[in-house]
Order: structure tokens, then sequence, then C-alpha cells
């Protein structure tokens, strides 16, 4: 790969009281790349990707984004978050907004964008995740999978050079969690670089670039999903791999 | 038992008036207690340590004094402190939004509290600092689900607006009273009066509840 | 403008006979609205129509109209059209017991209908009266619901007491307002009324959070 790194972990260690959930983790995201963390839960994976958000603060190590490190002053934080969309594992829409103003609440409140440009914004991502014609609608009457992709747009809205994907699909039923993946499909295909935390083995398999292997808030294997998926060199992985039921392609 | 309306129906221009008092008193009061509430409520959930000492020893002290003696002594009292007269109706409003607020505040702080963490992150997540989402996402949720609570506490405020005639605020009790007086029919006019408060409190408890069954959904993330 | 706060030294005796009123009123009205509350909610639970609407319009227009003027009326209506011959003290009593008897039927109906129906099922089913799946099973347990908002019921009570001044009771603050118009340390007086009734309420008001705190509905 030879890109340029956009976010770089950096022995990152974070405890919650005497639970260590990252125990110094490096990782290195390059711009246009998908790179999906994969590993039992509890293993770190949505800790690393709060911490890059700063919604958590880190006890060592350093994480920078776009050459800038990402610290906890306000200001610099905000500039960052406004630059990394983030979906969360159980949507967080916001029910008292429209969908319409789910998506545009970001570009009015931070961008400080004019109400009809941050509208037109939004309606091409709502079209984008094929939900043009549930604006008006609330939350509410929408279902997990259609809520899921409302919030991908509310994140694409800020224009980010990066998205993180916390088990965006845990929380759906299983026959809605095909909408959401075909739509993140479709972003990493058009180049967005993407950092995804998942149970969905086919996605990171079919779609990743790189794919990390959690366990014990360590990466314990790095590699491309041919690698990972096919060869795994750490058995920890193996027994992972063959606990979900993966077990390689039968070629 | 005999009943003479002839009172209430000679001196209705000057009751009706009164009520229009009434009614003044109680939005003031509640516009007053409800930003007092909002700012008290959203810093002793969101402020500093000392922020929340100070604050809750205003709300606490607050429910710990009857109103008709926070009424009383902002009149009577508080003027000679300041050196300066003020007169009844805006003592009354100051009195009865204090201490609304009180309770005000106490239902913002349990509803912010009850929206997830996890809005607030949402909200930062897309760059909005911690006023901005306070303002944008959890403060609105919050109001949604205490509505039930906000809406009984406007209704307390119309029943109180009524204790504010014992500093000869000129609303319906006070002017009841002189009527009363004047004609010795004190039933057929505390009788009127009581419907009259009845008519304005019930139907607004009953809107809002209906009112909230039509937006709870909003307010559940 | 001076203060003179040796006024209020002197009228200490004075004012401390008040507030011991103010708290025997509360606990007389507490004491008669506790079962009145309990009757009222039981008649609107009992299913006999006409009954069940008559304490509802009790409760509504109870809770719908002003205590203070609730009381005016007690005052001036049942001696002046019903003959009936009742005391200033007596007076407050009913007026206050009748508003907090309405307002606790409320609370008592809320924590019985809160119980599933599942539990009166699973009594019955033993082969309990309904009578005894009441006190037995349902009973109990919502008394844990209703405690929070008796307590917070309390409070509003032992505030309100000072609205039968108006009647010439003389609980704490009517005793104050009599100070004030013999002595006219109007500062000085009120401000001890105040103080005095922060004294007593303050500690009730953290009791109330922690009688909240301790029995908060887990469901």
């Amino acid at each position: 790969m030879t890109a340029a790194p956009i976010l770089v972990f950096e022995n990152v260690v974070k405890r919650y009281g005497a639970l260590t959930a990252l125990a110094g983790v490096s990782l290195t995201l390059h711009r246009g790349e998908v790179v999906c963390l994969i590993g039992p839960s509890g293993s770190g994976k949505s800790t690393l990707l709060r911490c890059a958000n700063a919604l958590d603060p880190l006890d060592q190590g350093r994480i920078s984004f776009d050459g800038h490190e990402v610290r906890s002053s306000e200001t610099s934080v905000r500039l960052v978050r406004q630059r990394m969309g983030m979906v969360f594992q159980n949507f967080e829409l916001f029910p008292h907004l429209t969908v319409l103003r789910n998506v545009t609440i970001g570009p009015t409140t931070v961008l400080k964008l004019g109400q009809a440009e941050a509208d037109a914004r939004a309606r091409k991502l709502l079209a984008k995740v094929g939900l043009a014609d549930k604006e008006t609608s609330h939350p509410s009457a929408l279902s997990g999978g259609q809520q899921q992709r409302v919030a991908i747009a509310r994140a694409l809205a800020m224009e980010p050079a990066l998205m993180l994907f916390d088990e965006p699909t845990s929380a759906l039923d299983p026959e809605t969690i095909g909408e959401v993946l075909s739509v993140m499909k479709t972003l990493a295909d058009e180049g967005m670089t993407m950092l995804v935390v998942t149970h969905e083995m086919d996605f990171a398999r079919r779609v990743a670039n790189r794919v990390a292997v959690f366990d014990k808030g360590r990466v314990i294997e790095e590699g491309t999903p041919q690698e990972i998926f096919t060869a795994p060199k750490v058995p920890r992985t193996r027994d992972f791999l063959s606990h979900l039921g993966w077990h390689g392609e039968s070629k | 038992m005999d009943i003479n309306l002839t009172p209430i129906l000679t001196s209705w221009p000057f009751l009706l008036k009164a009520l229009g008092m009434t009614i003044f008193v109680s939005v003031m009061s509640t516009a007053l207690g409800f930003v007092i509430g909002t700012l008290v409520g959203a810093l002793r959930t969101y402020g500093g340590r000392m922020t929340n000492v100070v604050l809750g020893f205003y709300v606490d002290s607050m429910r710990a004094i009857p109103l008709l003696v926070i009424l009383v002594w902002t009149f009577f009292a508080f003027p000679l402190l300041i050196g300066a007269s003020i007169n009844a109706v805006t003592a009354g409003i100051a009195g009865l939004g204090l201490h609304l607020g009180a309770y005000v505040s106490e239902t913002i702080r349990a509803g912010l509290t009850s929206v997830r963490r996890n809005q607030m992150q949402a909200g930062l997540a897309l760059g909005m600092s911690r006023f901005q989402a306070i303002r944008t996402i959890i403060l609105p949720q919050a109001i949604i689900r205490m509505l039930p609570a906000l809406g009984s506490l406007f209704v307390i405020a119309i029943k109180d607006s009524a204790i504010a005639s014992v500093i000869a605020v000129p609303e319906l009790l006070r002017q009841t009273q002189i009527v009363a007086g004047k004609t010795f029919r004190p039933f057929e006019l505390y009788t009127a009066a009581m419907l009259a408060y009845f008519i304005l409190c019930y139907p607004v408890a009953r809107g809002v509840d209906r009112l909230y069954r039509r937006l709870s959904h909003l307010g559940s993330s | 403008m001076t203060f003179d706060w040796n006024i209020v030294w002197s009228s200490l005796p004075r004012l401390l006979d008040g507030a011991w009123m103010t708290i025997w009123l509360s606990v007389v009205t507490m004491l008669l609205a506790i079962p009145g509350g309990l009757a009222l909610a039981l008649l609107r639970l009992s299913g006999i129509k006409p009954l069940a609407m008559a304490a509802t319009a009790f409760v509504e227009f109870f809770r719908a109209t002003p205590l203070i003027l609730q009381i005016y009326w007690v005052y001036y209506v049942l001696p002046a059209y019903f003959d009936i011959q009742l005391s200033q003290i007596a007076t407050a009593i009913v007026g206050l017991a009748c508003n907090i008897s309405a307002f606790n039927s409320e609370t008592f109906r809320s924590g019985i209908v809160s119980i599933r129906q599942g539990q009166w099922n699973a009594g019955l089913a033993l082969g309990m009266s309904r009578f005894s799946v009441f006190c037995r099973i349902v009973a109990p347990q919502a008394l844990m619901r209703v405690l929070p908002a008796l307590a917070s019921t309390w409070v509003s009570l032992f505030k309100d007491t000072s609205l039968v001044s108006i009647i010439a009771v003389s609980e704490l603050s009517y005793v104050a307002l009599q100070i004030r118009a013999e002595t006219y340390r109007i500062l000085e007086v009120l401000t001890a009324m105040a103080a005095l009734y922060w004294l007593m309420g303050y500690p009730q008001a953290k009791l109330v959070d922690w009688i909240h705190h301790r029995f908060k509905v887990a469901e």
C-alpha cells in the first residue's frame, strides 16, 4: 500500500478501572483503505474506535489523524470529529427529529451550512442509501436497517475523510443486515477510507483490504483477508474463526 | 338555603378581568419557572461539583419553604432590604417563578439523565460541542419525556397563583374575596371561582396528556 | 435602615408554638388523609359505577382547584349554608384532609394498578379470596411503590398548612404575620419565619430524596 497514512494508532493503552481494554495497540490506516477489526466480544475493537474519535480518553500511547495528534483539548477534538464519521451499533438517531433533520443537524449546527444547502446535501445522501422517500418520517417509524442507513447518511453529511463503523449490523434483524452491508460496500468501492468493527466475516473477506484480529486488548494478527481467512498463522485466530463456523472457503 | 346569582351577574366584568390576571400571572410565572428550571437542571446535570452544591441548595430550600412564605417575604421584606418598593404583580410572578423553578429543575434533571449516554456521544461524534449536543439533542428529548410532569407543574402554577391573593395581586381569588365581602354572598362567589379554576386547570391537564400520547415516540431513543 | 434582630429572640417562644401547631396540623391531616385516600382509591376501583364516578369527581375536583380557595369555601360555606359550626382548626383540618385525600387516592390507585394482573391471578389460583389477595399480595407490593409519592405529598402538606393562616389558625405563618403587625419589624420577623420553615422543611426534603432513592422501582 503506497497511499499516505491517515489514522495511526501507536501503542494505545486504555483501562476502565482494573480492566485493561486496550493493552498496547498499534495500527495504521491508509487513505482509501478498508480495514476490518474482528475478534471475540470484549476484545477491545469498539474501544479502539471510541478512542479514535476521542469519545474515550487514552491512558497511554498516541493516535494521530491526518498528521495531527488526537488529543482531548475540546477544539482540536471537535475538528477531528468533524472529519471522522461514526456509525454506532444502536444507530443513535435523534428520535425527536425527522430523517431529513437527522442528516442536516451536523452540517447546520457544526459546519454552519445554510438550511437549503444542507437539505440538498442530505437529500442526495438519502437517495444514495435508498431512503429518499423517508425524509419526513421519524426514526421510530423505520426498521433497524433503515435507521442504520440514515445514520450512515448522517455521518456522510459531514463529508468525512474517514468513516468509523462500530458493529453496524449487530443490532439488526437478519433480514435487514444485507441492505446496510451493501451501502457500506458501495462506499468502499467509491474509495471511502473505512475502519469497521464487525462480526460479518463474509463482509470482511470480500470488502476489506486488511483485517486485524483482536484478542484481549491486542492485535494478535494482521493481514489481507486472504491471509487471515485461508491461512491464519496464530492459533487463537483459528479458534476464533472456527467458533464462528468459518472453516475457510471450500475450493 | 337560597341561592342568589345577582352578585355574579352584576360584577362579572370585574371578575373576568381578575381571571385574566390569574392567567397572566400563571403564564408569566410558568415561563420564568421554566427558564430558571431548565438552566438550573442543565447546570446541575452537566456543571461542576460546586455548581451542583450551590444550585442544589437553592432547589432544596424552595422545596422546604412554603410558597406563601416566599411570596410574603418577597413582597414585604425584600423591598426593605434593597430600599425600593416592588409592585405586587411583579413580586407575585417573581416568587411563584422562583418556587416553581426548583420543581421544574428537578423534572428537567430527571429527563436529561434518562436520555441514553450514547445520544450525547452521537452528537459529539458529529463534531458538536457539549453545549450544542445538549441544546439540540438531549434537552428536546428530555422535555418530550417529561411533558406530563411539566404539564402538571403548569397546572400547579395556575392553582398556586391564587396564593398571590395574600399579597393583594388582583387575581381571581383576591377579587372574588372583595366582591364576596361587599355582597355577603360568599357561597355563590367562591363556588363560581372554584368552577372557573376547574375549567381552567382540568383541560390543561387533559390536553397535556393527549399531547404527550402523540409525541412520546419522539422522546424514546 | 436598621434592623433589630432582638425581636426574633423575644418572639421565639410564640414562633415555636406556631411551628408546633404546623407540625400537629400536618400529622393530623395525614392521619385522616391516608384512610381517606385509600377509601377513595378503592371506591374508584370497586367497579360500582355510581360510587366510582362520585369518587372520581371528588378527586378530580380537589386536584384541579386551588387549596387556598377550598379552605375559604369550607370556612364560609359550611357554617352559612349548611349550618355546620366548626372551629377554625377543625375547618382547616377538613379542608386540608379533603385535599390531601384526593392526592393520596391517586397515589394509592396507581400503586395498586401497577401490580400486574398476574399477581392477582396467582393469588386467586391458590384459592385465596379477592380480599386476602389484596391484603396479603397486592397491598404489600403496592406499599413499596406508594411510599415515595406519599413522602412527597407529606412535604407538600407541611408547606400547605401555611395556607390556613388565612382563616386565623395560629400556625407558624399566622403567628409570624401577627408579630409583624404588632411590632412592625417586618424584615426580621418574616425572615425568622422563613428560616424556621427552612430548618424544618430542608431535612424533610432530603429525607424524601432518600426515600425515593431507596424505594426506586426496579422492574
